[in-house]
């Protein structure tokens, strides 16, 4: 092989490897509405959470105007994984599962904001920690 | 129906620096770049490029460009490619954070989309006339140290670069720094384009640092660039931004501009393809 055509071999390389790249998250079944998916990986992430984001209070709880915001954002950026219902797509995480709806308010803000990068599910570390809460309201209002 | 799916990205708004805050995982991101600027000694041009931004994994961005350049009384021209990888060595979000940037360019003389800054680039490198500078081929590796930080809805951005020519060249030097911050913090109930949530405002600034055998800011050029961008939830985003020279080996003034469309999902509906 010429030493000029290595870069485009290592290019069309890396391409196949990106687009085959293990991901759980992203391997959606869009026919599917509702189907089991493996929550034990990120209850385990948030588990991780550090103690102190236990007492964080919600900034947003019981606002009804937050929780229109929240749904506006969840629509926007987490529907695609984890479906218009939030009840997951592929593997993505049930949002309504006990693991989620247990952990508070503060422990899924904390996740929101690192992800699980190895897993699939990105840092939203780029969106304001207030629009964080606003979705952490959104997704606490399935309690109800 | 493959290019349907849409998301809103939460990208920061730099055209030359980097933040921490890579592409979402099966994410394409479409980008349209273009770049004008004054030349002294020489016919002013513009300077477009493509980029495709692939989220890889939640820890690996990929990215292929397409760079071209019109300089105006001159010719038209496509001037190669570059191919970049970013990755995010730690998994956890911290006060700062290292992301580690590679990138293969191949490239002529005659680019002058302007990416980067590095060694002693300055404005003249941009005058000789197309049908010579185009006859240069540049095998590079690009480096960078992406260090980036959140902190109350700005981002701070700082990037170290260190670029060598895959001839007998030295190491070259740069940086990039970035500052950002939305209009509005909280999203607001309603759907909205044109709201303030919707624009983020910042500044970059970057420039070269010499080379490995000559350390200076002397003989050097930079730039100081505010921008804003506005991201709709639709996935499109603009982004514009006016860039002044500091010193008179920068070009005067360089205009730049760019609209994205952000396909989500994009990885899973190619596999799919071909199940």
């Amino acid at each position: 092989m010429k030493p000029a055509r290595i870069p485009a071999a290592l290019l069309l390389a890396s391409l196949a490897a990106a687009l085959s790249a293990a991901n759980p998250q992203d391997a959606h079944d869009h026919s599917a509405q509702e189907h089991p998916t493996d929550d034990r990986g990120v209850f385990a992430a948030i588990a991780q959470a550090p103690l102190k984001t236990r007492e964080w209070r919600n900034p947003y709880e019981g606002d009804s105007d937050a929780l229109l915001a929240g749904k506006k954002l969840f629509l926007q950026h987490c529907t695609e994984c984890h479906g218009e219902n939030a009840r997951g797509l592929g593997h993505a995480v049930n949002l309504h599962s006990p693991g989620v709806q247990n952990a508070t308010p503060g422990e899924l803000v904390w996740f929101l904001r690192n992800g699980n990068l190895g897993h699939g599910m990105p840092s939203w570390s780029g969106l304001p920690v207030e629009r964080r809460w606003q979705i952490v309201t959104y997704l606490k209002s399935f309690r109800h | 129906m493959l290019f349907s799916a849409h998301a809103a990205a939460q990208d920061t708004p730099y055209i030359v620096a980097y933040s921490h805050h890579l592409e979402e995982p099966g994410s394409l991101e479409i980008e349209y770049y273009s770049n004008y600027g004054t030349q002294k000694g020489g016919d002013d041009f513009i300077a477009p490029w493509i980029e495709f931004e692939y989220g890889a994994t939640g820890w690996w961005t990929t990215e292929f460009y397409l760079d071209s350049q019109t300089t105006f009384n001159q010719s038209t021209l496509f001037t190669g490619f570059r191919w970049e990888n970013r990755f995010r060595p730690l998994m956890r979000e911290h006060w700062i954070n290292p992301v580690l940037y590679v990138e293969y360019e191949n490239t002529n003389g005659a680019d002058k989309t302007i990416k980067e800054v590095v060694g002693f680039d300055n404005q003249f490198d941009h005058a000789v006339p197309n049908g010579e500078a185009s006859r240069e081929h540049d095998h590079e590796i690009e480096t960078k140290l992406i260090l980036s930080s959140d902190y109350k809805g700005w981002n701070f951005s700082e990037n170290f670069i260190g670029e060598k020519n895959l001839g007998h060249e030295p190491w070259e030097f740069g940086y990039a720094l970035g500052v950002s911050h939305p209009l509005r913090l909280a999203a607001t109930s309603s759907e909205c384009n044109f709201c303030r949530e919707n624009f983020v405002v910042g500044a970059e600034m970057y420039g070269g640092l010499g080379t490995s055998s000559s350390l200076t800011l002397s003989g050097t050029s930079h730039y100081f660039a505010p921008l804003v961008a506005w991201q709709m939830p639709n996935g499109v985003s603009f982004t514009l931004s006016p860039g002044f020279g500091l010193n008179s080996n920068s070009h005067a003034f360089l205009l730049r501009w760019g609209v994205s469309y952000e396909i989500s999902g994009f990885g899973h509906k190619v596999r799919s393809l071909f199940r």
